[in-house]
């Protein structure tokens, strides 16, 4: 079952198409890696799902939900991370933590918990804005991750983090699914960190999906169409590569 | 409930103390004036307290529209600086309520303010005048009047706030605001309807014209009117975001 779908979504900022035609298929309990070059459309989808930007055309549906109409529903059960972290710099960790479990109405341990999942504990009286850019990317983690929400949107999360944060981080994600019976969407630039996560892959360029399956699918089709595949470093940028290619030659 | 978080989030802004400051500033200026001058006042014919009014409201009245200023521009700020207000867009609240709960605060540390304020005047009036007699009804009705004739001017200001990311754009408006408003002749009635305009209206003046219920009904409206324009606000930028 898809928690989400999207239908023919586009978004077009003037002339210019964001997102095209985009038709995502995300299951249930799963961990969705969407992949692409900067400026690909990743961050702009998301931003769709969250009510931040409108859709120029097509829409999609959340767990039966569609915008615009059941916005704040659809809110209540997704717990995001946009790009970078949003917090407030005056309040504290545990304090900044504290706004968001007031708003979603949650019990006062989930704070604690959430500082903890993230590793945040030992910096919880220390103000937010004198975080380290990698503990302000793990509080931004825990703000998606508090209350424990059936679906979790994250922007490339391990953006800034340490090596071991990174592989923290990954772990994390790949066992939320079964840890909190949950659905991920989580982007990134990198192959091999979308392969050690996700169950099903999309890989996005210039707005539009080259391709969705799982990375058995990837492996099989890039075999298909003559694509390198011992290092799927190699075969995203060969794909990415010739998708370009195409769209200069259509121009 | 959303009053709270609100209030929460100005923690270590400096928001409060920049009221306390701003409010003993304001109510400094009569006592001082009082207090160098008082020959001045005692002598003149009338009420007193109308007297003192007179004297340093204008000084008064401008002070608190500039602590409004700042206090709607540290608002903001704290949403802006660090991107708070995208998590509060992603959070299943209504964004109008967080408004609604801004505009609540910086209406109740007004009064907060102009009650400091008048309860000085009110001393002042007392002290310097011994066969003055004041009643609180009447005090508590002018407090209220001048609070009252503020809250346009509040409210917009906190919309210009939320609507500009820069700090120091809303600021400049404001300020900008202040003086344009303050240039035109004071005894225009359309004009001193405007925000920015109508917190230097004095009681007793709007009394004597009866244009009191004019004045509130008007400050009122727009006061309604500025939360109407900031919802349309928000809504449209979403839109075009
Ligand atoms: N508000 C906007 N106005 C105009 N163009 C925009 C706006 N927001 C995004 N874009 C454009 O849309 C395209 C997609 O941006 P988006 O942020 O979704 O990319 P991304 O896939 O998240 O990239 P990255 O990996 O660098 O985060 C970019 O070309 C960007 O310049
Ligand atoms: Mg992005």
């Amino acid at each position: 079952m898809n928690i989400i779908e999207t239908n023919q979504l586009t978004k077009s900022y003037g002339d210019f198409t964001a997102v095209s035609r985009l038709n995502l298929h995300i299951r249930k309990g799963s961990v969705y890696g969407f992949l692409g070059p900067n400026g690909a459309g990743k961050s702009t989808t998301m931003k769709m799902f969250l009510g931040l930007t409108r859709p120029t055309e097509g829409g999609f549906q959340i767990d039966g939900k569609t915008y615009p109409g059941d916005r704040v529903a659809i809110l209540k059960e997704i717990g995001s991370f946009i790009e970078a972290p949003a917090f407030y710099g005056n309040l504290t960790g545990e304090e900044n933590l504290d706004i968001i479990r007031k708003i979603l109405g949650l019990p006062k341990s989930s704070v604690s918990d959430a500082l903890e999942l993230v590793g945040l504990a030992p910096f919880r009286k220390r103000l937010a804005k004198k975080y380290s850019l990698g503990m302000k990317q793990r509080l931004g983690l825990a703000g998606a991750l508090i209350g424990r929400p059936p679906i979790l949107i994250l922007d490339e999360p391990t953006n800034g983090l340490d090596p071991v944060g990174i592989h923290e981080i990954r772990t994390l994600i790949k066992s939320l699914p079964q840890q909190f019976d949950c659905t991920v969407l989580v982007s990134s630039h990198l192959l091999p960190e979308v392969e050690l996560m996700a169950d099903d892959i999309g890989i996005l360029n210039h707005g539009r999906l080259l391709f969705e399956g799982t990375l058995e699918d990837l492996k099989t089709s890039a075999k298909t169409a003559g694509f390198p595949t011992d290092n799927l470093e190699d075969t995203f940028l060969a794909m990415i590569d010739e998708d370009n290619r195409k769209r200069g030659g259509a121009r | 409930m959303t009053l709270g978080i609100e209030t929460k989030k100005l923690k270590r802004t400096g928001y409060l103390p920049a009221f306390l400051g701003g409010g003993l500033l304001a109510a400094a200026f009569p006592l001082v004036n009082m207090l160098v001058r008082s020959e001045t006042f005692v002598s003149l014919p009338g009420d007193p307290f109308q007297i003192l009014m007179d004297a340093n409201w204008q000084m008064m009245a401008m002070l608190n529209i500039l602590i409004s200023i700042c206090g709607a521009c540290m608002m903001y700020h704290t949403e802006y600086a660090d991107n708070g207000a995208q998590k509060m867009d992603v959070l299943p609240v209504r964004t109008g309520n967080l408004f609604l709960g801004k505009f609540v605060i910086a209406v109740l540390v007004l009064a907060a303010m102009v009650a400091m304020e008048t309860a000085v005047l009110a001393g002042c009036a007392l002290y310097w005048f011994p066969a003055y007699e004041l009643t609180m009804p009447d005090l508590i009705k002018q407090a209220g009047f001048q609070w009252f004739v503020t809250l346009p001017t509040v409210m917009l200001m906190l919309v210009i706030a939320s609507a500009c990311k820069n700090m120091w754009v809303s600021l400049g408006i404001g300020a900008i605001l202040v003086f344009t408003l303050t240039i035109f002749p004071q005894d225009n009635l359309v004009l001193s309807l405007f925000p920015f305009s109508s917190p230097y209206q004095l009681f007793a003046v709007a009394k004597q014209n009866s244009s009191i219920p004019l004045f509130l009904g008007v400050c009122a409206a727009e006061t309604v009117l500025f939360g109407l324009i900031e919802l349309i606000l928000q809504k449209t930028r979403r839109c075009v975001a």
